[in-house]
């Protein structure tokens, strides 16, 4: 089975600060990772490798330094890496994005399933995958939080909904995104790293795959960013101190003058 | 300042009458002054009685240090202010200024992201700053697990962690204390100024007093070390006072440095078919041309341990440990940039196949994410004794864990652990051994399963010791002796050299009243 698994470097939103005056992310100092999300989907088409045979093709968009993510993904069990780099791609949202992987998958030609993190942590909007199966002409299923079979044909899969779960069955070629918790990412290897440190990393720049400048960038975007900002609310913490009575007392004190309990008799 | 700085409803303060050690001990008052003038207020007050004072921080200790027996518990906690920067142009080297009662979190983090109350900062640290932020980026090295640790509690018991394999022990991260005796008295030392030279001190204090004292030098092992003074005939007096359990005088301030952070960090996590075959790994990677930042053993129990615990669902998100893995060594390797970490890694590597490793199986953490992910598994091992401790002490109240420290000089890795292996074995305990095996120390856990087979660990233990002690090593190379292993540190030394520290003690606390019970009971 071939694979094709979408990834992307995201900021480490866990570390993501805005600055108030611009609103825009501080990106200075803040690390690139891969997008979570991502990592499950990779593991997964390790797996899927590993039990069927085929190989593993990574996918990407972004600047040239995605090179070293593309590696370490590598060390941790694709094969090879393909990173859709040009300055003409910046800017794209989901719909220019879906259409530039869209144009990568096309190049890859040879494939049976693509899986895609179902989102990612940057931007959230979880369309860019079924947004590529769509331009594909093949089907998808996301939030995938198991694979229950799989064979050269078909794929029989678990899809976290609101309040159930979904088995499906679907025939192959299609595109699955998949959920935190369908797998452990293993690390990458000392192998893989030297396999990968050998090996090379694809760049494809947009007259590479043939783009139509129309549906590629900013261009190419149905949506644009005008505004980001942190929502404001106002929170403000009282440090209380001395003895555990003293804390007791004065948190009860509190409490009352915040309306939140009456002010009891019972041990005054 | 409110008159009752010194509490006296004990009942109220109960947590603070023990620490990690699970020791439980008692007192009459306590008090947490926020700052060095009322630091010395309290002194004042307690000088008109004799009365014993046990200096505590954020009590992350093993060994009870921080455990008091009597009278005063002076709590440091408070003192937690980071108070400047300098910048020293000869070492090439920051100094941060802070005070006893911070912890290495505060400081890592307050580090990592250049964030300081600088409020009340003077023109020279915050020029200081401005350089720093402007310089590549710095951390202090000193990593042992618990981070809540305070900085205080840190210098008293010379703390180190995995990586002091390479960037030492906490005691050479100190560049300057400012100490203040029982007596209220104020001494201020700062490294290559302050000198133990021909193994006599020479001091004066800031209240006046000039100390010139001949001091009788004794042995040190030679191996990583944190059990009684450390003395040499030539040294920097700050030594004396790093590693000396609050026992000579009071942290108030000290200057801790910031070295350059490494470029590039590859955590590897390799497993070996056998034991022998792990230990020839480690063996020559500790006389790699670069040295790993840190070398760690997992021994076939520890990694069983593991296991067991994985399919119990905890640890989440770390990948099982195959079942063919049988010993697991972690090495970490710090370089200025990737291409000399690459070159590193090819040379472990080599290393790793030809001790029977298999790359294939050899986990490599690159990213942060993945690193933090393998210190969680690193950390794993301590946390599941604990808790197994936890459940049989539901039904065996008294029974605790049994855990060494020991270090042995170069050479006689095997032969420690032959001992280890086969003393457990003849004894039939449950245990796990697991540690810092690039220092030749190692954390053996005994888990026993009654009081008697505790008994049977205990004297295990107590042979081990003398055997270490023996061999040239340490019975603590990073816990410290405290008041739980007393009877340890004199295994290892002579009534001689036991006399020559408490000489040392009373020049600086001659009444015997700070922490009294720690080193020497």
């Amino acid at each position: 089975m071939n694979i094709v698994v979408c990834v992307k470097q995201v900021p480490d939103t866990s570390e993501v600060k805005l600055d108030k005056k611009t609103n825009t992310i501080i990106r200075e100092g803040v690390e690139s990772i891969i997008n979570p999300y991502d990592s499950y989907a990779l593991e997964e088409g390790v797996r899927l490798k590993e039990k069927l045979g085929g190989r593993v093709s990574l996918l990407s968009m972004g600047i040239p330094a995605v090179k070293g993510m593309l590696k370490e993904a590598m060390a941790a069990g694709a094969d090879e890496a393909f990173l859709l780099s040009d300055r003409r791609f910046a800017g794209a949202d989901s719909l220019a994005t879906a259409y530039s992987l869209y144009l990568g998958v096309k190049k890859i030609k040879d494939y049976d399933l693509i899986i895609c993190g179902k989102q990612a942590i940057d931007g959230d909007t979880a369309q860019v995958g079924p947004s590529l199966a769509q331009k594909l002409g093949i089907p998808h299923v996301s939030y995938v939080i198991s694979i229950l079979e799989a064979s050269a044909k078909k794929l029989k899969v678990k899809r976290l909904v609101d309040d159930a779960y979904e088995i499906i069955e679907v025939e192959l070629p299609a595109l699955i995104t998949v959920e935190k918790g369908i797998n452990i990412p293993r690390f990458p290897s000392l192998e893989g790293f030297f396999r990968a440190e050998a090996e090379n990393v694809t760049i494809w720049g947009a007259d590479d795959v043939k783009a139509d400048m129309k549906h590629i960038g900013l261009e190419g975007s149905a949506t644009w960013v005008l505004r980001t900002f942190a929502p404001s609310y106002e929170k403000s913490v009282n440090m209380i101190g001395g003895s555990p009575k003293e804390q007791a007392r004065e948190a009860i004190a509190a409490l009352v003058d915040a309306g939140f309990i009456e002010s009891g008799r019972e041990g005054e | 300042m409110s008159k009752d700085i010194i509490r006296y409803d004990m009942e109220e303060y109960i947590e603070y009458m023990r620490d990690e050690s699970r020791i439980t001990g008692k007192a009459d008052s306590i008090s947490f002054p926020t700052n060095e003038a009322e630091l010395k207020r309290v002194l004042e007050k307690l000088a008109e009685s004799t009365e014993a004072i046990t200096i505590q921080g954020a009590r992350t200790g093993l060994t009870g240090g921080a455990v008091p027996m009597q009278g005063h518990v002076i709590n440091l906690s408070k003192m937690n202010r980071i108070t400047g920067l300098r910048f020293d142009s000869d070492k090439d080297c920051y100094f941060l200024r802070v005070e006893p009662g911070v912890l290495l979190s505060e400081v890592n983090t307050a580090i990592s992201k250049l964030e300081f109350d600088t409020s009340a900062w003077s023109a020279e640290s915050l020029e200081a700053l401005k350089l720093l932020k402007a310089s590549k980026s710095r951390f202090f090295s000193p990593d042992p697990t618990e981070t809540s640790a305070t900085i205080g509690g840190m210098v008293s018991c010379n703390a180190s962690g995995a990586k002091s394999f390479k960037y030492g022990a906490t005691r050479n991260h100190i560049e300057s204390l400012r100490i203040v005796l029982a007596d209220g008295d104020t001494i201020s030392l700062k490294r290559g100024r302050d000198r133990i030279a021909g193994g006599i001190l020479r001091l004066t204090t800031q209240g006046g007093r000039e100390i010139c004292e001949k001091l009788d030098v004794y042995n040190m092992p030679h191996v990583k070390n944190a059990s009684g003074y450390y003395l040499e005939r030539d040294m920097d007096a700050i030594d004396l006072f790093v590693g000396s359990e609050g026992t000579l005088g009071i942290t108030v301030e000290a200057e801790i440095a910031l070295i350059p952070k490494p470029g590039c960090i590859y955590g590897v996590m390799a497993f070996f078919p056998d034991q022998e075959k792990a230990i020839d790994f480690v063996e020559s990677a500790k006389v790699l041309e670069s040295k790993p930042a840190a070398i760690e053993f997992f021994n076939c129990m520890a990694l069983e341990l593991i296991r067991a615990n994985m399919y119990r669902g905890h640890l989440p998100d770390i990948q099982r440990v195959d079942p063919v893995c049988h010993t697991g060594i972690y090495a970490e390797l710090h370089s200025i940039d990737e291409d000399t970490g690459k070159s590193m890694l090819k040379a472990l590597s080599a290393l790793i196949e030809g001790c029977g490793g298999n790359l294939a199986e050899t986990w490599l953490a690159i990213s942060k994410h993945d690193m933090e992910r393998l210190k969680e598994f690193r950390h794993a091992v301590p946390e599941f004794v604990n808790s197994i401790i936890d459940d049989r002490r539901k039904s065996e109240p008294t029974l605790t864990k049994l855990g060494t420290d020991m270090a042995v000089p170069d050479g006689l890795l095997r032969d420690v652990m032959r001992m280890y292996d086969e003393g457990i074995q003849n004894a039939g305990l449950e245990s796990v051994i697991f540690g810092h095996i690039g220092d030749n120390h190692l954390h053996v856990n005994i888990l026993p399963r009654s009081m008697t087979e505790y008994d049977l660990g205990k004297k295990l233990y107590g042979e081990w010791a003398q055997a270490v002690a023996g061999m040239g090593g340490t019975v603590s190379a990073e816990h410290g002796i405290g008041k739980f292993k007393v009877a340890m540190l004199r295994k290892m030394y002579s009534q001689d050299a036991l006399d020559s520290m408490m000489k040392i003690k009373k020049i600086f606390d001659p009444g015997n009243r700070l922490n009294r019970g720690n080193l020497f009971g």
